[in-house]
């Protein structure tokens, strides 16, 4: 039987994350683990992004590390070139990446499967040479510098960047966008592009035209990674052409893959594993691509649903009457 | 045959592939509330004739009519929004989405005037209304086969086109099919163009019967007619039918 949506449970588990949220920002003292946890959060946003794109349309990204990049690098430009507050630099650089990305998805999800996947890879190389070879603007191979301004919103920028401030923001701006995620995936937008993800022939013989539900999700897909580039942007205060990489795009696949992409949270559950993993491993940190790779070996092999599903096999496993729900 | 008599017009309908005639010069009509049946061997071009009905396939060469309006050139959507519903030869279905909300999202999609009720009639007339919670995916056979059959048939279409739909079946479920699809004409006014190599249970239900030969039409006419004829019983039927 498929789970029956309640707004009002949904809308108490998100003041509930929001609240562990502010919690642990205001409670954890160590600098290191809140950048840790900070990176773990920005990661999880990016992750979500790519997540969306395979749950709703089944489509694997290996370029949306331009989107992530792209967004950072209109605000660090507009900022340098520009004389516009910063407020505004954001929601430009957030609404140019978003319409870049619509109008490419309008394009490129006509074209279905392994074709798809490499014209992602394709566009985001686009973006990494371009990075790479404008000099002038990007700074080339040594980056650029974000100016964030004193104040944001009315806030210096010394206690938005405090540890625990960023965090909490990172935090928020997650549990919001998964929210909004679970929202989408009960609307009827939700069941029409999940209707065209799984049979696109029928989708089109009970009435729907395939490409716009795909280019949306897309574009909002592109929208959540495009504000993890932000916030990475003004956690670090630089950008360069490595975070365009398609290695990127590689990497958070993987972390898509480990949490579970049938389930809204898996991406991001992937994502904080994979970052906060990889600082406890101490020093092995350097073969931590190897183990990461083992690891997702075994939960491919091993699971159906990554560890989210894992996870969520287990607890129906504990409550014997409720069956569990397959993807 | 009058025009008002007509719901679908099949007229000098050609498909064709490179070199190879799938169809070439098909005609038949489908006359309101009947059930037509198409018969022929394998590669007749009976499947290829519905998907060139309902816009899959593009025509080389002939016209469509349906309920008067010429949709040759209508997409697959038009012809939809029309009235002109098909089922599939293999089901097709949307295996992770329950079954109350994969035929409520098409009630909606098909512009339905009342899709809650649409869609609740449609299950309740299909026998699906007590299992709308769950998974397509998890469902019997045929319990699927009908549920594409449901998702053909909201937004009260005025023909339906069925490609095999008792394929898999046992004799039972064929037989319940059957009588729901008579339920259907006789209740709702649904004309229906069933392909099936069910020859029995489609001689049983149809009002006419057009038979297929290597992409053309070798006979049409009543059921009884039909069977009489020796160059069908030679083509298709055997000669004990």
């Amino acid at each position: 039987m498929s789970t029956p949506f309640r707004p009002g449970r949904l809308a108490l588990a998100t003041m509930g994350c929001i609240a562990l949220t502010v919690a642990i920002g205001q409670a954890v003292s160590s600098e290191t683990a809140l950048s840790i946890l900070t990176q773990a959060a920005i990661f999880a946003l990016f992750a979500t992004g790519v997540g969306v794109l395979l749950k709703q349309n089944g489509m694997v990204s290996f370029g949306h590390a331009a989107f992530f990049g792209l967004s950072a690098y209109c605000a660090a430009i507009c900022l340098q070139e520009t004389q516009w507050p910063a407020e505004l630099v954001i929601l430009v650089s957030l609404a140019a990446t978003t319409i870049f990305a619509f109008l490419l998805a309008l394009v490129i999800v006509r074209v279905p499967g392994i074709a798809f996947a490499m014209l992602t890879l394709a566009f985001g190389q686009l973006f990494y040479q371009l990075a790479l070879k404008s000099r002038s603007l990007t700074g080339g191979a040594d980056g650029i510098s974000v100016a964030w301004p004193d104040t944001l919103f009315g806030i210096p920028t010394s206690t938005l960047l405090d540890n625990g401030i960023i965090f909490t923001i990172s935090g928020v701006l997650l549990v919001l966008t998964l929210a909004l995620l679970v929202c989408l995936h009960h609307s009827r937008f939700g069941q029409t592009t999940e209707a065209i993800r799984d049979n696109p022939e029928r989708a089109t013989f009970i009435g729907i035209r395939p490409t716009l539900p795909r280019a949306l999700v897309f574009t909002l897909s592109a929208a959540i990674t495009a504000t993890a580039g932000i916030l990475a942007a003004f956690n670090s205060g630089f950008i360069s052409p490595d975070s365009l990489h398609w290695s990127i795009s590689g990497t958070v696949l993987m972390m898509v893959v480990v949490g579970g992409y049938w389930n809204v949270t898996g991406p991001a559950l992937g994502a904080a594993i994979y970052i906060v993993a990889k600082d406890l491993i101490g020093d092995l940190s350097t073969h931590w691509l190897s183990l990461f790779g083992v690891l997702l070996i075994v939960i491919v092999v091993f699971t159906d649903n990554g560890l989210s599903g894992a996870l969520r096999t287990l607890a129906a496993r504990a409550r014997p009457t409720s069956a569990p729900r397959h993807p | 045959m009058t025009n008002e008599n007509m719901i679908l017009g099949v007229t000098d309908v050609a498909v064709h592939y490179g070199g190879v005639k799938a169809v070439d010069g098909v005609s038949f009509d489908l006359r309101r509330g009947e059930i037509h049946g198409l018969i022929g061997p394998n590669g007749a071009g009976k499947s290829t004739v519905i998907d060139a009905i309902s816009g899959r396939r593009g025509l080389t060469r002939g016209a469509v009519h349906l309920d008067g309006q010429d949709i040759t050139r209508c997409s697959v959507i038009e012809r939809r929004r029309r009235g002109l519903a098909r089922s599939f030869q293999r089901t097709s279905i949307f295996p992770n989405m329950s079954v109350g909300a994969q035929i409520g999202l098409a009630a909606h999609k098909v512009g339905a005037e009342t899709p809650e009720q649409d869609a609740r009639r449609v299950m309740e007339q299909l026998d699906l209304a007590g299992v709308a919670g769950t998974a397509a995916g998890s469902l019997g056979y045929g319990q699927q086969r009908r549920l594409d059959l449901a998702l053909a048939l909201v937004g009260r279409p005025i023909v339906l086109l069925l490609d095999e739909p008792m394929a898999g079946l046992s004799p039972q479920e064929s037989a319940d099919l059957a009588a729901h699809l008579l339920k259907l004409t006789r209740d709702w006014g649904v004309s229906i163009l069933l392909v099936e190599h069910d020859t029995d249970t489609l001689f049983g239900i149809s009002d006419c019967v057009t038979v297929f030969e290597l992409g053309h039409v070798i006979a049409s006419g009543r059921p009884g007619d039909v069977r009489a004829q020796p160059r069908v019983r030679e083509a298709y039927l055997g000669s004990a039918a």
